[in-house]
């Protein structure tokens, strides 16, 4: 251990900015790591806490796949009074309006979840704590009680927490938005912090059945049965018995079963941005090993006099893993809290994508808990001892006297070992296999492998493109940057390994930056193009700017009839859908009117080569077109047949034609009107796409319809506003994709510039020696400079051959097997060429502060040394 | 008039919430258009078993006295109330709520001692709960009571959740109904309207099940059935009441109550009938005492309750005394209506013309406990 202190301890104090660096870029690799793990199981766990406070005590729900219930069906399951209680619910996402809060905004309003329930029969079921200004003093609230305070049509119960947010007391008016209508209620009661009202941060609102039907134009229907099952009873037994018993068309399943099916739609698209926080880890180890081979290299005579006095290989081992532990554990230290931040603005980002799928959720990081600091050490420690490893076994196995000369040390190899050039090649074939082969349970894990083998091998490949560098090198920095040219290429040529491992952890970086740079603006082109071919309406009517799948309330019949009668207007098609289970998964199946998206465009098919046609034999029939990444996923193609569950049993459907779209990984499944409504109920369009007659003036015609549709609630696009919006929701989410590249790159930039300051401490007496033959401070700075900018130019360079190498295995394999969407590849050039200067001009300015400590070295350093 | 003790606070309570029958929408109905009970109306039957809608309270009470063949002794409560909350939603669904279908069940085990309670409190909804206007056929989810297709037998089938009690009656009417007060009309307070439609079957002969903690005993014995409805019969100043169904070993079955009120003087409206083999006796408040005697401390309500009544009706020369077989007979609904009462089997004793009598019934006390009767009518 004194040992320890003295050989390592102080070594590390010694160079204060070095070991801040390491310490630094582990803490970030490993923060990035946490902020992912934090988000994405926030996001998860934000909807698996608002499903817990939502189901309460509930053990089972019945539902109707794809619909909802008829109630007069219900007395057909009186049976299953026998298993336990049994509590018909309304369900919805809807918006609450305050008046006077925001009243321009057509869109505004919170989102707020919504029961409807019959409270006489729910009590058992959800904790509802009435706050006691409702209440007669000191009494429990009876059911009689809250029945009375809900019979009112208009009666909603709110949660204390949004009624003091916006300073609502009983009695005040709020506005419920239904579709593109506002219906009047008023707050009857205000519910403590328990049960369902805990959850969503107080976005939650109670209503009675009745009114809750009433209001949401659902009269008749209920959207499952919930049901409590006795005490003691087996709940899976009875699930199966009660699976049995059903009528077609009804399903039974626990309500944990949602938690899953979010889960596993999320689970490609959390894997993904795992993979990639993994790339910052990957670039803090590069750093590690960097930092212990400078150590190992620099006290090779240190090494050598411990080896002679008679210190054992372990203890040098030891010594050496022990600086990259000593690093990883403050470095772990101060990633733990730091990703904990990181995963604020993360979660965000995650948990929007979950609401986008689902319903409101609102995710919380949870605070900073002993697991997940535990999680940050289980990554950064042992992975800083592995990359430390190499180094340090180097140094253990040095021979004592050779160590002790400590003759060869900055010396370069005039030849390149063979291993670096077989070694590579190997990783590029093993990864060209790896890629041809399939997912594995729908997440493309060899697709993974494939790149980090391209990663590992254009790694390993550094030193071989340094030594032809400098090779082809010798003649140009000579020519164009005179003496410091040369210089800088000389001392970089013979500090070829040691600089191999920053060059490789930099252009690790840009590779995957370039990787991903062509792979988003890939797929921005391909939607680009999409939208221009499937976008073909001139008017899109909805009753919200995303509206959540499932939002029932739809677009009311007389603003349908008010639009379709514009004498501008000469077509309209509405899009329905409803999510129906399929796979141990959830599709969207919807509906549009195929005679119009037949004669207006509008699809942009697959298969098979003429898409219209066979859409055309769709039109009315038992047949649909189905998604891309539905066909992909489930394995289904042109003439296969799937089945759909529907409320009267599952029923096959021909899959007529497949077609491109990139709104959802999700699945679609589109079947035209008449055929939706032949199988699934009746159910309003939440979205019209309007096609005028040719010479319509649109902004015109926009503006007379929404004078025509007077209050009604409604949000119109024109074509090109439109597209601006899906590119404007496309760019925010891939903004988490490009934020986690930046922070690579900058921790790999530090590595640059740890490097290039070794190198200069290194070199002291060299440095001092061309002071003493003449050279100027200002030369020298140069030269280190130059220096810097090679090194950044070497690794774009690398960084863009390898990345788009990259590209190809994350459009063509990982993205076609988690998302199963087909990109046409393009080359961002202008991107590419932008952050080609950038790098260079980023690492110069890595240089900049090694090019001055540098400079200030007198001729001092000689006596110093030697 | 007397099971529905506690639906009249409900009713109160309806009517409090409503405004009142203060303002009377003319003679016939209220304010909320429920329709007042009226002296013209003549009950026919088994028409007017079933239900009547257009009034605001009604119930269907059922109990009995009843004997296994081992000699075990059992009563039973079986109670069916609806209460009228709006005559006419203004909400089209099938949820609103028009009336309130509430059910209470009883079993009294009078030689363990023990006394078991379940209820039930439903919406109409999509026919979970609801009664047949055109004959007696009453339920509330899987408990009901009906008239069978002759017309003369009444079945009866009600079990607890947790399978803990349940009965399966079938009850003989033999007799035509006992009309109370003036043909059916109970006159109830100085308001035209307040009043209600009122008939018994005093005496049913028994038979079927009742389980108790999950043991199913054959039974047999007698029952009694009540049927009252209308819209408007209790004055806030009342705080509950007392009620006796008593039947006679010699064939004579007699039904009386007192008024409770909050000032502690008699009511002039307490009133009862007597139905004798022959003939049919009604009886106002003058014909008649009822002495409280031994009290029973309810531990879980704190209400005292006079276990031990003695009952005079001097024109009959009849002097009895009624016990209650088993003192906690206590009925509490904290969670769901927050009404708590007594209902239970009495024993019953005493002389008539200087000849010993003997019986059983049930007693009913109300306004003993639970909060103050402002804060249940609010």
């Amino acid at each position: 251990m004194r040992l320890f202190r003295w050989f390592i301890g102080r070594h590390l104090l010694q160079h204060p900015l070095r070991s801040a660096m390491t310490v630094l870029s582990i803490a970030v690799g490993v923060a990035v790591v946490l902020a992912i793990q934090l988000a994405n199981a926030s996001s998860v766990r934000g909807f698996e806490v608002v499903l817990d406070a939502m189901a309460g005590r509930t053990s089972l729900e019945i539902t109707a796949p794809g619909a909802t219930l008829d109630e007069t069906r219900l007395p057909e399951l009186d049976w299953l009074r026998a298993y336990g209680l049994v509590s018909p619910i309304i369900d919805a996402d809807v918006r609450l309006t305050v008046p006077g809060d925001g009243a321009d905004d057509v869109l505004g309003g919170d989102v707020t979840r919504l029961l409807g329930v019959d409270i006489l029969r729910d009590r058992p079921f959800r904790d509802y704590a009435l706050a006691d200004a409702n209440t007669p003093t000191g009494q429990a609230v009876s059911t009689r009680d809250f029945l009375d305070l809900l019979t009112d049509p208009r009666a909603v119960v709110l949660t204390r927490r949004f009624a003091d947010d916006r300073g609502l007391t009983l009695g005040d008016d709020v506005g419920l938005l239904v579709g593109d209508r506002e219906r009047p209620l008023v707050v009857a009661g205000v519910l403590d912090d328990v049960g369902p009202a805990r959850a969503l941060d107080g976005h939650f609102a109670l209503m009675d059945i009745a009114a809750a039907q009433w209001a949401l134009d659902r009269i008749g229907r209920v959207d499952r049965v919930d049901v409590r099952l006795k005490e003691g009873i087996d709940v899976a037994e009875t699930e199966a018995r009660i699976r049995a018993r059903l009528p077609a068309g009804l399903s039974v399943d626990r309500p944990a079963r949602r938690g899953a099916e979010v889960e596993r739609m999320l689970r490609a698209f959390h894997f993904n941005l795992t993979a990639l926080s993994l790339i910052a880890l990957l670039v803090g180890l590069f750093l590690v090993y960097n930092t212990v081979s400078v150590s190992v290299i620099t006290r090779r005579g240190e090494i050598g006099v411990l080896r002679t006095v008679g210190t054992p290989r372990r203890v040098i081992l030891g010594l050496f893993l022990g600086e990259a532990i000593a690093m990883a554990v403050v470095g772990c230290a101060v990633g733990a809290p730091l990703g904990w931040v990181l995963a604020q603005a993360a979660v965000g980002l995650t948990s929007s994508t979950v609401s986008q799928f689902w319903v409101t959720t609102a995710a919380a990081v949870p605070p900073l808990d002993a697991t997940s600091v535990g999680l940050a050490f289980a990554v950064g420690v042992p992975l800083a001892a592995v990359a430390a490893g190499v180094p340090a076994l180097e140094a253990a196995r040095l021979a004592p006297m050779a160590a002790v000369r400590s003759d060869d040390h900055l010396r370069g190899r005039a030849r390149l070992p063979r291993r670096f050039v077989i070694g590579p090649c190997l990783l590029f074939v093993a990864g060209a296999g790896l890629a041809t082969r399939g997912p594995i349970g729908g997440l493309p894990v060899y697709g993974l492998l494939a790149a980090l083998a391209v990663v590992f091998g254009a790694a390993l490949l550094v030193p071989a493109v340094l030594f032809a560098a400098r090779r082809v090198g010798d003649g140009p920095l000579a020519r164009w940057l005179r003496v410091e040219g040369r210089l800088a290429q000389a001392s970089l040529g013979g500090a070829i390994p040691r600089l191999a491992i920053s060059v490789a952890a930099l252009a690790v970086s840009l590779a995957m930056m370039v990787a991903i740079a062509i792979m988003v603006g890939s797929f921005r082109q391909t939607v680009i193009y999409w939208v221009g071919q499937t976008l073909q309406a001139d008017l899109f009517v909805s009753t919200a700017r995303r509206s959540p799948v499932g939002d029932r309330a739809g677009l009311s019949e007389a603003a349908e009839r008010i639009i379709a009668a514009h004498p501008a207007v000469a077509a309209v098609d509405g899009f329905a859908g409803t999510n129906v289970p399929y796979d141990d998964t959830v599709v969207v199946v919807g509906s549009g009117r195929f005679d119009v998206l037949l004669d207006h465009g509008g699809l942009l098919f697959k298969a098979p080569a003429d898409g219209r046609a066979a859409m055309a034999t769709a039109v009315g029939a038992d047949a649909v077109v189905v998604s891309e990444s539905f066909a992909l996923k489930h394995g289904k193609g042109v003439g296969d047949s799937v089945e759909l569950a529907t409320p009267a049993g599952p029923a096959p459907f021909r899959v007529a034609a497949v077609y491109y779209d990139y709104s959802s990984d999700r699945g679609l499944v589109m079947m035209d009107s008449p055929t939706f409504a032949r199988h699934y109920e009746a159910r309003r369009p939440a979205g019209l796409s309007v096609y005028l007659r040719d010479g319509a003036d649109v902004d015109l015609v926009r503006d007379e319809l929404l004078a025509a549709l007077g209050r009604a609630r409604i949000f119109i696009n024109t074509n090109a506003t439109l597209r601006a919006e899906v590119l404007r929701i496309f760019d925010s989410t891939f903004a988490i994709t490009y934020a986690l590249e930046a922070i690579a790159i900058v921790v790999s930039l530090f590595g640059v510039a740890v490097t290039l300051l070794t190198l200069a401490l290194e070199r002291r007496a060299e440095l001092a020696l061309l002071r003493l033959v003449g050279a100027e401070r200002r030369q020298i700075r140069r030269m280190i400079m130059i220096e810097a900018g090679v090194l950044g130019g070497v690794s774009q360079t690398i960084g863009l051959v390898v990345g788009t190498a990259l590209s190809l295995i994350l459009i063509y394999v990982i993205n076609v097997q988690s998302f199963g969407w087909t990109i046409q590849f393009h080359l961002p050039v202008t991107f590419l060429v932008q952050s080609t200067l950038l790098i260079l001009a980023a690492s110069v300015v890595a240089g900049f502060y090694p090019a001055r400590l540098a400079g200030r070295f007198g001729l001092g350093g000689l006596s110093v040394e030697k | 008039m007397m099971p529905g003790v506690y639906m009249r606070w409900v009713a109160c309570a309806v009517l409090v919430l409503c405004g009142g029958g203060a303002g009377l929408r003319g003679q016939d109905q209220d304010a909320r258009g429920w329709r007042f009970a009226h002296p013209d109306y003549t009950l026919t039957f088994p028409r007017d078993h079933g239900a009547h809608p257009a009034y605001r309270v009604e119930w269907w009470y059922y109990t009995g006295n009843l004997e296994a063949a081992n000699g075990g002794r059992y009563g039973y409560q079986l109670t069916f109330f609806r209460v009228g909350i709006d005559p006419e939603p203004e909400n089209p669904s099938r949820w609103a709520v028009r009336d309130l279908h509430m059910a209470h069940l009883a079993i009294t085990d009078v030689g363990r001692g023990r006394h078991r309670v379940a209820e039930r409190l439903n919406r109409a909804g999509v026919g979970w709960a609801g009664a047949s206007s055109d004959t007696l056929r009453v339920w509330n989810e899987d408990w009901r009571a009906e008239l069978d297709g002759d017309g003369a037998t009444h079945r009866l089938r009600a079990a607890s959740d947790d399978g803990a009690i349940a009965l399966d009656l079938r009850l003989l009417a033999g007799a035509p109904p006992v009309l109370h007060g003036d043909d059916g009309f109970s006159q109830k307070g100085s308001a035209p309207g307040n009043a209600s439609h009122y008939y018994s079957l005093t005496r049913l002969p028994t038979d079927g099940t009742v389980s108790v903690d999950g043991e199913t005993i054959a039974v047999g014995g007698l029952s009694w059935m009540d049927h009252e409805f209308g819209s408007s019969f209790l004055e806030p100043s009342q705080a509950g009441w007392n009620w006796f169904s008593i039947q006679l070993d010699d064939g004579t079955d007699l039904m009386v109550y007192t008024m409770r009120r909050l000032d502690g003087t008699p009511d002039p409206r307490s009133s009862g009938t007597v139905v004798g083999p022959a003939a049919i006796v009604r009886l106002t408040a003058d014909d008649y005492q009822l002495v409280p005697g031994r009290v029973w401390a309810s531990p879980t309500s704190g209400a005292a309750y006079p276990v031990g009544w003695r009952l005079d009706i001097p024109s009959l020369e009849l002097q009895l005394d009624a016990a209650a077989a088993v003192d906690a007979q206590e009925l509490h609904t904290d969670r769901s209506t927050r009404v708590t009462y007594w209902e239970g089997v009495i024993d019953v004793t005493g002389t008539r013309a200087g000849e010993p009598v003997a019986g059983s019934g049930y007693l009913e006390m109300t306004g003993y406990a639970g909060p103050p009767l402002s804060d249940v009518l609010r």
